[in-house]
């Protein structure tokens, strides 16, 4: 049997140094203030103890490093590692040598046991047998061998869990969303960690502050707020989680101070890994397109961040229209996919390359439009007639659109609103739709 | 004979120690503007990627695509990333810039107001790994705003063009070429600044595309347009249609 045992240095990190454990063999158990690993069944497919172990505490990132320790039996490991001999050392304490504290069972009878003389384990198991088990009962006997494996050990093995959810308490009251952010970052590493061993990556979770108060001001308080994150591709990448995280607590208020923080995965999918290209010239450092897109939509607002999206239409505002570019397909913005060439979208390099968001009135004076002067007709009439089937679009479009000249900027794309029934009294409307450039 | 061109005629390559002060622009990977007039004045013969090219204009929006649209399309064609449009003045008409070689679907358009939000949506933009070029509308950016930028576009060797007023002009700047665009008629592009000597003359461009520019020879000079006439296949639209037919 080969049992290695260790001590998360901090508390709130036993359980992702459980799920890293599981990672390597399915037999980690929790005993006392550490955690037991059995791993002989699993030596050949890590390549021997010193391969697996280099795996296991060579980069703990992003876990903290834990001190830890080996030997044939789970006991003496713990023992071990109480002792301060870290696993590292070439020459493990023997076990009759090791003293008689860092056995738990032997914990309660430690000053009967000094005043009879007995310092270390040789010394307990010198003993007679039947005497120690009537004075100090079974228990230490039993402890006793195991440890010096002469009987088996059974543990309850931990498992990994399906949901990842961690509930931490702050370490101050948190008065704004970015406090919240230390503590976020640490529940994201060990979801790194969840998620590694669970071969997974993370789509969505969701991140919950307890509040501290329960009325604020005579408005009672929900218990719990709520901050959902969302990302397009799996991802156990931490880095991008992070910042996204970042984004949405600075946006986010708190409506009391909070005291406890607990993070969940919402949706979690299988992770495939990340590919990486052959060729060195296709691996250019910096995040990915749709990273980008996320960060910008949260903090600018998705409606700000957006790409074309045509559509066949004879009107040029209809033409085209925008859609938010968070919740759209990035793939048509990447490489000529294969989509483009399927559909044909009406094109012509006589449309203006800037359009107005809103045709903009145009003043008219001497029955001419003016825009920062008088307009020059250079080129017209192009006649776009009805829209009647969109009943909402404001009426049918009847236009006249022109081409213009103006001395100040340059050439417009203009046009004249065609009443349906044209009468004498009413003005001709002109409006600016487009520029030139 | 001038002393300058009398220094011109030595056969610099026999001393190997001396380099002209175009050299120093060479070796930078470039993408033809499209216009051979404009390459032949650009340092490198084209737009200069990894730096920050700064185009100065009297008013926001005019002349970008009819500058900048062939070097735009040449960029998406050889990359796979989008442009990111950061504060453009006015959105981008998609018909017209599909007939010019550059999709609508490849265009990521950005808004923001306050000057803080778009230089970082255009840093971000830069060292996102696959964005293909940056055009950012940054009227008010200060000068260390512009070297951060600059900074961006050289470690991730991206194509950025950055639009400011023409009012800056005698602002110091970061950017290795800046141009002063003005005109209607015809584009008169002056280089204010780059490597090599300076430019004296305006490089004259066309104002308009090659279609628009014909159709309004012909409506100007009255005559149905024969002398050159179009495929076609081009002659999709209403008003070259006036045109061609007498």
């Amino acid at each position: 049997m080969y049992w290695i045992a260790l001590r998360p240095s901090l508390d709130g990190e036993r359980s992702a140094w459980s799920w890293r454990a599981l990672q390597f063999t399915p037999r980690v158990a929790v005993a006392d203030e550490a955690l037991v690993l059995e791993a002989s069944a699993c030596l050949r497919l890590w390549g021997g103890r010193r391969r697996l172990l280099e795996r296991l505490f060579g980069n703990p990132q992003p876990l903290s490093p834990a001190p830890w320790a080996q030997a044939p039996t789970a006991l003496k490991a713990l023992a071990l590692l109480r002792c301060g001999q870290d696993g590292r050392l070439a020459r493990a304490m023997k076990a009759d040598e090791l003293p008689l504290h860092v056995l738990s069972a032997a914990g309660g009878h430690l000053a009967v046991l000094e005043r009879i003389g007995c310092r270390t384990w040789g010394d307990l198991r010198r003993l007679p047998r039947a005497g120690l088990a009537r004075r100090f009962g079974a228990d230490l006997l039993q402890a006793l061998d195991c440890a010096y494996g002469d009987r088996p050990e059974s543990y309850a093995w931990l498992q990994l869990p399906q949901e990842f959810d961690l509930r931490v308490e702050l370490p101050a009251l948190a008065t704004s969303a970015s406090e919240l952010m230390w503590s976020a970052q640490r529940l994201l590493s060990q979801l790194q960690v969840w998620l590694q061993a669970r071969q997974h990556g993370v789509l969505a979770l969701e991140l919950e502050w307890t509040l501290d108060l329960r009325r604020l001001d005579g408005v009672a308080l929900p218990g719990q707020e709520r901050l959902q994150i969302r990302t397009a591709q799996p991802t156990q990448d931490v880095v991008h989680l992070r910042r996204l995280l970042g984004e949405h607590l600075a946006r986010a208020s708190l409506s009391a101070p909070a005291n406890h923080l607990r993070m969940r995965s919402l949706e979690t999918v299988a992770w495939a890994g990340a590919s990486r290209s052959l060729m060195p010239q296709d691996d250019v450092p910096g995040e990915a397109l749709h990273q980008y897109i996320e960060r910008a939509s949260v903090r600018l607002g998705a409606g700000n961040v957006v790409v074309a999206q045509a559509h066949a239409d004879h009107r040029p505002e209809r033409m085209q229209s925008w859609q938010p570019a968070r919740g759209a397909d990035c793939s048509s913005l990447l490489a000529n996919s294969r989509r483009q060439s399927r559909d044909r979208l009406p094109a012509d390099a006589l449309y203006p390359e800037w359009l107005l968001p809103q045709p903009v009135r145009l003043e008219v004076r001497a029955e001419k439009p003016q825009f920062q002067g008088p307009l020059r007709l250079l080129a017209g009439p192009q006649r776009i007639e009805t829209g009647w089937w969109d009943a909402g679009a404001g009426g049918p479009a009847v236009r006249d659109y022109f081409v213009a000249r103006s001395e100040q900027a340059g050439l417009l794309w203009i046009y004249r609103e065609r009443l349906a029934v044209p009468q004498e009294s009413a003005q001709v409307r002109w409006y600016l739709h487009g520029m030139y450039a | 004979m001038s002393p300058v061109s009398r220094v011109c005629r030595l056969d610099l390559s026999a001393f190997p120690d001396v380099w002209r002060v175009e050299d120093l622009a060479r070796g930078k990977a470039t993408v033809s503007s499209g216009a051979p007039v404009l390459d032949a004045q650009l340092p490198g013969g084209g737009w200069p990627t990894g730096v920050m090219v700064e185009v100065l204009q009297r008013s926001p929006g005019r002349h970008v695509w009819q500058l900048l649209l062939p070097a735009l399309a040449r960029t998406i064609q050889e990359k796979d990333g989008p442009i990111v449009l950061i504060a453009a003045p006015w959105r981008p008409f998609g018909p017209s810039l599909t007939a010019q070689g550059v999709r609508p679907e490849r265009l990521l358009c950005i808004q923001a107001d306050q000057r803080a939000a778009r230089l970082w949506a255009a840093e971000q933009a830069l060292r996102c790994a696959q964005v293909a070029a940056v055009l950012a509308w940054l009227p008010e950016a200060r000068n260390e705003d512009l070297r951060r930028l600059h900074l961006a576009a050289q470690q991730h060797d991206r194509l950025l063009f950055v639009f400011r007023n023409a009012g800056s002009r005698h602002e110091a700047s970061p950017a290795a070429l800046r141009l002063l665009v003005e005109g209607i008629d015809q584009l008169e592009v002056r280089i204010l600044k780059r490597k090599g000597p300076p430019l004296l003359l305006p490089v004259q461009l066309p104002a308009t595309s090659r279609r628009m520019a014909a159709l309004l020879q012909a409506r100007r000079s009255l005559r149905p347009m024969s002398r050159e006439p179009l495929p076609a296949s081009e002659r999709s639209h209403v008003l070259d249609r006036t045109a061609a037919i007498p």
